[in-house]
């Protein structure tokens, strides 16, 4: 990112025509609240599912003694890994200077907002005493990575929310005459967050020193928010979760989940919007080859972790191993591997795949695998801790998630679908000037 | 050929089933009495010793609520237990059998009585004998007492036994002296129960490593067993003969397991350090905002 | 009071008026000194009453150390108090390591332990902070019944994870959790390797009638919905000189327990005292899972020359439901 602003751009046609395009779909539109009642609709189901639970305790998940993390902390961990790509593509990618991510940086920060925030709630699902999570603050333990999960959610979340929110000054003060045909509040509400922005050089000079301080700040903060979060698992004895390379493990799946959640949003973004001017094939090109290095790198980490400990077979690895290749969970697992990283890598190999529908078909099944695997990593472990479990109901020796848990888990997604939809509904979803300084600027250069 | 066999372990089968169910009883046991009248008094202070020692097998006299075990504890109140003399009673309680524990070493001899007391209370038709004194030195004497002495060269305690006869006091000889050392949940035996010698001592080798308190004492008592013929003796003694022996609190130390004020130190350093780190710039970048605003006010 | 004066005012003369006020307040006056000299009387006689020594008496170990007896009655009364639990608790006795050591050889599965501790603590038949596991090493090697209380680790992982310091390990060894602080994260659960704790799904067996009695830490009782319970070495029952309700219950002398600093424990059946260090020496006791770290606090005896016939009458699953 230059530190010297071309300011030029701002008299320039390119400018309008680009925050035309940009601005037309914002505002409330009959799918908007069709699309929003049927969020809403359904998340009233969810929340009465949460009543439930609230009411009669943990007693109506499928969750016991034994194994007593289930889907809420797969859903947990699927959460602040999917909420990472936006490290990832905005300060990583941005920072070495590849340009083509300026279109999806805003993108992927809207997911990393809604994920990140949505990822406390999903925690506090699966407390046993949820009013009792103020004692985080007064009572916590340094000691325990929890706290350390508590304290680097929350800075990454308050990152990130910058991170959406500074580049988006700028845009909100070119919009702000732009967008007549919305509500009154809505244009209340630009004129206040654009903070008396005038363009001047001196305003960007300082958002630009603000921003590269968050962009180097948030590399250390992501890194630190999914390795902590694999050190829920790494910091215990059990067999499966007892292992040195979960944090970069973690680290690296993450970016397989969110770079697929960055495509769908691109692919709806592009459809709906009518942006395929902003968001071309070749952004979609990028990605694919992008999710296609990630996989490998994550591959490389999956043979790592299976495959050192079952050349082993230590009793406590072999039993869960073997219930994971052959066993109880072989056909989640082989589904997983297969689907979600093996077949992706192979078909995004070829530039037919990385189309748009393709990509989009490809990261959706991704995404739902990366679900999946991390409720391979946080359930089978417990099925076989080291004393034999005896005596007890039977239901208590297997975990079946209930419809009630299933709809709690549901209601986090959609919540985290409806904070997409705001954002995404009500400000510019690309940014507006930084395309204009790109057009500007590449005008002499090849475009796809 | 096979026939004579299966006779021969049928035989060996049946014997084997006959001695694991009788409990045979030495004469000279079979004999004993108690030293003291059977009253309402011993049989209550027999109850708690039933109830604490005795209940999780017997289940409650009467109501044959007995565990199941092999072979079945009888029911206190059953023929089958009634049927044995109190000496018989005495022994089995001292001696203990495959699930029965011994009672030797953790019911005084006085308590064993009582709760016999107590079992007899169920038993309408029994008479009781009380035993005479018996006979020799021991018997003639009166107000027994010990003594506890430290001999440090040996690392001994000498306990002294003697009594009053003809107004003079004389040493008892012959008398079994247990010694025990307070624990927190019970008395340990020390060394082993041993008889007075003719000065009516005996000397029991004390442990050169069992801890005391912080200043090296340990309360010691000790007892004659015998009590038919002495009636309870039993003396205290607070001696500063252990291992003087203080250990830290467990959770003393800095540890990643212990309370917030004993985190160890890196661990706070860094976590404050990052955490501030963090946010001073989160902090500085918000301020930058208010810059933004300003600088826009400015033209 | 004033209330009254007012109505008697508005009907009166007035010069009758200010006497009768008068009058009213004398008599007023008079009525609440007597009032108040019976209510004294009748409060200081039920002091009287409840400081009267009774015939029972309980034995207490002070904090500092001391067995005294109390009076029953007092005893009740000072217990009432939940901050001197939560104080006296959290603390832990001083001066003593406990410790505990399970001789596998006489362990029949008789499983009294179990009740008497689910008797305790309000648990349901399901429930355990102590439970018996059939266990077998391998194929050829001979399977045995093995009781399985928590370890009271000296380097607990499950109290190291705790974001709350809800649970925690007490100057004696013990490690105990506090139903008051928990917040029911179960990430204990999840990094105990011996399964020694369990949660509180739904609403606990003796919820209804456990209501509003104070809650003793060292009991965990009343149990709480959503939160951890787990096994206390009968904390409660130490502080009095007792034994642990599980060790007092066996019928079969599976169970010492004692004081490490004094080098003794205790058997439960028996109650008859040994010495930990030749106890151990003798059996050549181990621990569970050593290559864990964890520094357990409990110790096993091998089930060998095993007392009984190993015999597995009763369905791990069947039993229960």
């Amino acid at each position: 990112m230059a530190s010297e602003v071309n300011t030029d751009f701002l008299n320039n046609k390119k400018l309008d025509s680009i925050a035309a395009d940009i601005l037309k779909p914002v505002g409330i539109s009959q799918g908007f609240i069709i699309w929003m009642g049927f969020l809403g609709i359904s998340l009233m189901g969810c929340i009465y599912a949460y009543y439930i639970q609230w009411d009669k305790g943990l007693i109506v998940t499928g969750l016991r003694d034994y194994i007593s993390w289930g889907m809420y902390i797969a859903n947990f961990v699927f959460f602040v890994a999917t909420s990472l790509v936006g490290m990832l593509i905005s300060s990583v990618l941005g920072l070495i200077g590849f340009k083509w991510v300026k279109p999806i940086a805003r993108i992927a920060e809207i997911i990393a907002v809604a994920f990140a925030a949505i990822a406390g709630l999903v925690i506090v699902s699966d407390m046993g005493r949820p009013e009792r999570l103020p004692y985080v603050f007064l009572h916590g333990r340094i000691q325990s990575p929890i706290i350390w999960d508590v304290t680097v959610v929350t800075t990454y979340l308050a990152i990130s929310t910058l991170l959406y929110f500074l580049p988006l000054i700028p845009d909100l003060a070119i919009a702000k005459g732009r967008i007549g045909h919305t509500p009154k509040w809505l244009q209340k509400t630009y004129e206040i967050l654009s903070v008396n922005w005038k363009h001047t050089p001196e305003q960007y000079a300082i958002l630009l020193k603000a921003m590269r301080i968050l962009l180097i700040l948030i590399i250390p903060t992501a890194f630190a928010i999914h390795t902590v979060t694999s050190w829920l698992f790494a910091v215990t004895l059990r067999p499966g979760w007892d292992s040195s390379i979960f944090g970069p493990y973690f680290l690296v799946g993450a970016f397989v989940a969110g770079s697929a959640a960055v495509v769908i949003m691109m692919y709806f973004v592009r459809t709906n919007y009518k942006l395929d001017k902003y968001l071309t094939t070749h952004h979609f090109d990028m990605m694919g080859k992008l999710l296609v290095l990630v996989s490998i790198v994550y591959l490389y980490f999956n043979i790592n972790e299976y495959l050192v400990p079952a050349f082993k077979m230590k009793t406590a690895d072999a039993v869960h191993l073997t219930d994971l290749f052959v066993g109880e969970y072989a056909w989640m697992f082989w589904s997983v591997q297969l689907l979600g990283l093996i077949i992706p890598i192979i078909l995004l190999l070829f530039r037919f795949f990385r189309k748009p529908f393709a990509m989009f078909v490809i990261s959706t099944v991704v995404l739902i695998a990366s679900w999946f695997k991390r409720f391979l990593i946080v359930v089978p472990t417990q099925d076989h801790p080291f004393l034999p479990i005896q005596h007890v109901p039977k239901a208590w020796m297997v975990y079946q998630p209930t419809i009630v848990e299933t709809a709690i888990t549901f209601g986090t997604i959609l919540l985290a679908v409806i904070i997409i939809t705001i954002l995404v509904k009500f400000f510019p979803v690309i940014p507006i000037w930084e395309m204009a300084e790109e057009h500007h600027e590449s005008d002499h250069t090849t475009q796809e | 050929m096979i026939k004579k066999y299966f006779t021969i372990l049928l035989i060996l089968l049946i014997s084997l089933h006959v001695s694991a169910q009788v409990w045979v009883v030495p004469a000279e046991n079979e004999g004993k009495k108690s030293p003291f009248a059977f009253s309402d008094s011993t049989r209550k202070a027999g109850a708690d010793i039933y109830v604490s020692n005795c209940k999780s097998c017997h289940g409650d006299p009467g109501k044959n609520n007995v565990i199941q075990l092999v072979p079945i504890p009888p029911d206190p109140a059953s023929a089958k237990m009634q049927a044995n003399s109190d000496g018989a009673l005495q022994y089995k309680l001292i001696q203990g059998r495959g699930t029965m524990p011994s009672f030797k070493n953790t019911l005084a001899p006085t308590d064993l009585w009582r709760v016999i007391s107590y079992i007899r209370g169920f038993n309408e038709k029994y008479v009781q004998e009380i035993a005479k004194n018996t006979t020799g030195n021991v018997g003639s004497l009166q107000n027994s007492q010990i003594v506890l002495t430290w001999i440090s060269e040996s690392h001994q305690i000498q306990a002294t036994v003697s009594g009053l006869k003809d107004k003079t006091i004389q040493p008892v000889s012959g008398a079994e002296v247990k010694l025990f050392a307070q624990r927190y949940f019970g008395n340990l035996l020390i060394d082993e129960a041993r008889n007075t010698d003719a000065h009516g001592a005996a000397a029991f080798n004390f442990p050169i490593d069992l801890p005391g308190d912080s200043a090296g004492f340990v309360k010691l008592i000790a007892r004659l067993s015998n009590e038919e013929a002495f009636g309870e003796v039993k003396t205290e003694s607070n001696m500063s003969i252990g291992v003087p022996t203080y250990r830290a609190p467990l959770n003393e130390q800095r540890a990643m397991w212990n309370v917030l004020e004993k985190t160890p130190i890196w661990l706070m350093l860094a976590y404050i350090l990052t955490v501030l780190g963090a946010w001073a710039f989160i902090v500085y970048v918000i301020l930058q905002i208010r810059a933004i605003s300003k600088a826009g006010s400015k033209t | 009071m004033s209330h009254n004066s007012h109505g008697h005012d508005q009907n009166s003369p007035k010069e009758e008026n200010v006497n009768s006020r008068r009058a009213f307040f004398k008599n007023f006056g008079l009525f609440g000194a007597v009032a108040a000299t019976g209510g004294a009387a009748i409060y200081s006689g039920y002091n009287y009453e409840k400081s009267k020594p009774g015939s029972n008496f309980v034995r207490v170990l002070t904090a500092d150390n001391h067995i005294i007896e109390v009076p029953k009655d007092q005893f009740k009364d000072a217990t009432v108090d939940l901050n001197q639990l939560q104080k006296q608790g959290r603390e832990g006795l001083k001066g003593h390591r406990f410790v505990m050591v399970i001789d596998l050889a006489k362990c029949r599965n008789a499983r009294k332990c179990i009740s008497a501790c689910q008797g305790a603590h309000h648990l349901r038949p399901h429930e355990y902070h102590i439970n018996t596991l059939v266990m077998q090493e391998s194929e050829h090697t001979a399977p045995y019944f093995m009781p399985k209380p928590c370890q009271h680790c000296d380097n607990p992982p499950c109290v190291a994870v705790c974001p709350v310091d809800a649970t925690f390990k007490r100057q004696d060894g013990i490690v105990l959790i506090d139903n008051e602080r928990c917040i029911g994260c179960r990430f204990c659960i999840a990094a105990c390797p011996y399964s020694a704790r369990l949660f509180h799904w739904e609403e606990p067996l003796m919820a209804e009638s456990d209501k509003g009695k104070p809650y003793n830490i060292e009991l965990n009782v009343p149990q709480r919905k959503g939160t951890i319970s787990k096994c206390l070495f009968s904390s409660d029952r130490l502080r009095e000189g007792k034994l642990p309700y599980c060790v007092s219950a066996c019928p079969n002398g599976v169970y010492y327990f004692g004081d490490e600093n004094q080098d003794a424990v205790t058997n439960g059946t028996t109650k008859e005292t040994f010495r930990l260090s030749e106890l151990l020496r003798v059996n050549a006791g181990y621990q569970l899972m050593p290559e864990l770290g964890t520094k357990p606090r409990v110790y096993y005896l091998p089930a060998k020359n095993r007392l009984f016939e190993f015999k597995d009458d009763k369905d791990p699953v069947k039993e229960t439901i």
